[in-house]
């Protein structure tokens, strides 16, 4: 099973072991994870499920490439877009899924 | 049907004291009966705000749909009452003019235009009411060009759009309310007639339009039918966002300077103006199967009332909640509503409010004050001022 790290922005972690065919964002909402809010439970429409995923270069991508309708909402974040920016309900899991850690931003709306 | 065993009996809250301020009431019901058996409302009326995201976050069990319904017997089955793939069908087909890049690029001069036209002519006037001058005109306006209607007044939206609510709300069966609904649906559909062949040749970034050329494109019936929905959803809350908005200011000076010296912070303004006084105040839910929500027990076709305006009240998320307070740290007000019924017209209602009607309309009336000694505020299900004296320097 795919284990996935939230990190927070005060330091603290969880690690959950999650299903494949989950996302990040369910995860984190079944999970009680702070600081994932989603709103429009995975509509691709609210852009409060934001996360930052860290890769360097030599990680292959675990996660399908954002597609035009994650973009324009990545650009409506409350925090600030970075490179590794994400909708945590378009990560989808498989078993193939390698560990990963995803950083919770300091807000949400 | 659950049973109200274990819970206090004392309250008796009525639509008629909802109407009039619900906080207290709401206040009452988070502490004392959480998911309330409310007579007079013929539903459970959710409060807290950690329930109303558990319902949010569980739409198979927590239903749209609702047969028969007041709505779907004045306007037709819209996508507002339906769930699933149906729901999501007609969705996906409305959305695309309301996404956030079509907002900022196509919306964006358009709702700037129409707000500069109206606050030209209110700003030699000196004075007025900045509800029904200001407030509901834009909101009209800038709704008739979202949906791609050409030609149609403030003030026929306005009806139009308030004919369809009362008929949505009319638990008493007034002939009347049915009568005047059934007016404005045929007055609505005749400038339908006149958009639809034109947008089927010319297509452009309205939501008729995205209708009509969506990759599993609507019928013109569906499309009439949702367009009323839109109409009678669509005019209120940018409204009533507007006005609470412009109540607060203006009763809270500090606050006021300090969004004229930052203009950043008109965004916070909006979303704690949507928060404090909801536009949408409660919206239905319909329970699948047997559930459990907050200790009291639910059995399929037990009727919810989602108080939003409550959940926005919430001493368990919120500090002071009662207070008006752009700087509060807390967020998360669920003013939008939540889940794959998330409210379609949240990014256009930032652009066209904060970003453009809220400073517009500080920025061409300086001086702008009030004068109604008393703002009165009325409604449950919708709540906002009813109206908004005020002048300025001409
Ligand atoms: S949950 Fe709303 S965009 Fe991801």
């Amino acid at each position: 099973m795919p284990k996935v790290t939230y990190a927070q922005p005060d330091g603290t972690e969880t690690v959950l072991d999650l299903v494949p065919g989950t996302t990040v964002m369910r995860g984190a909402v079944t999970g009680g994870v702070r600081g994932i809010v989603a709103e429009c439970g995975g509509n691709l429409m609210c852009a409060t499920c934001h996360v930052y995923v860290d890769l360097d270069e030599a990680t292959p991508a675990p996660f399908s490439p954002v597609t035009p309708d994650e973009d324009e909402l990545l650009d409506c974040t409350a925090t600030p877009r970075e490179a590794g920016s994400r909708l945590s309900c378009q990560l989808g899991l498989t078993d193939r899924t390698a560990d990963i850690v995803v950083r919770v931003p300091e807000s949400q709306t | 049907m659950a049973t109200t065993v274990g819970q206090p009996a004392e309250h008796d809250i009525g639509l008629s004291r909802l109407r009039h301020d619900p906080y207290p009431a709401y206040r009452y019901l988070r502490e004392h009966d959480p998911v309330a058996r409310v007579p007079e409302a013929g539903r459970y009326l959710v409060t807290r705000h950690a329930d109303i995201m558990h319902v949010e976050r569980h739409p198979e069990i927590f239903l749209s749909s609702e047969n028969p319904s007041l709505m779907t017997r004045s306007i037709g089955e819209t996508l507002l009452r339906q769930d699933g793939a149906a729901h999501q069908r007609l969705r996906r087909a409305a959305e695309p003019p309301l996404r956030p890049r079509v907002v900022k690029e196509h919306w964006l001069p358009v709702f700037r235009r129409n707000t500069a036209d109206l606050l030209s002519v209110l700003a030699e006037r000196g004075e007025g009411d900045l509800f029904a001058d200001f407030a509901g005109p834009i909101a009209a306006r800038n709704l008739a060009a979202l949906l791609g209607l050409r030609g149609v007044g403030d003030e026929d939206m306005r009806q139009w759009s308030q004919a369809i609510i009362d008929a949505a709300g009319n638990y008493g069966e007034d002939p009347e309310i049915w009568a005047r609904c059934a007016r404005a649906v045929a007055d609505l559909d005749a400038a339908m007639d006149e958009i639809l062949p034109v947008l089927r040749r010319d297509p452009d970034p309205s939501v008729v339009s995205a209708m009509l050329h969506a990759d599993d494109p609507l019928t013109e019936d569906e499309i009439r039918t949702n367009i009323r929905v839109f109409l009678g959803g669509g005019l209120n809350e940018p409204r009533d966002s507007i006005a609470t908005a412009t109540y607060a200011l203006l009763t809270h000076d500090e606050q006021r300077r300090d969004v004229e010296a930052e203009p950043a912070l008109w965004k916070r303004v909006f979303e704690e103006a949507v928060r404090w006084v909801s536009p949408i105040g409660m919206y239905p839910r319909r329970v699948a199967t047997h559930t459990d929500l907050a200790g009291r027990v639910l059995e399929p076709g037990d009727k919810l009332g989602i108080v939003i305006a409550s959940g926005n009240h919430d001493e368990r998320v919120f500090d002071r909640p009662e207070r008006f307070d752009i700087h509060r740290a807390e967020t998360g007000h669920i003013a939008f509503g939540g889940g794959p019924h998330f409210c379609l017209g949240t990014w256009v209602s930032r652009a066209a409010v904060a970003q453009i009607a809220l400073p517009g309309l500080f920025g061409a009336l300086p001086g702008l004050r009030l004068t109604d000694e008393a703002v009165p505020f009325e409604g449950w299900v919708f709540r906002g001022p009813l109206r908004l004296g005020a002048t300025w320097n001409s």
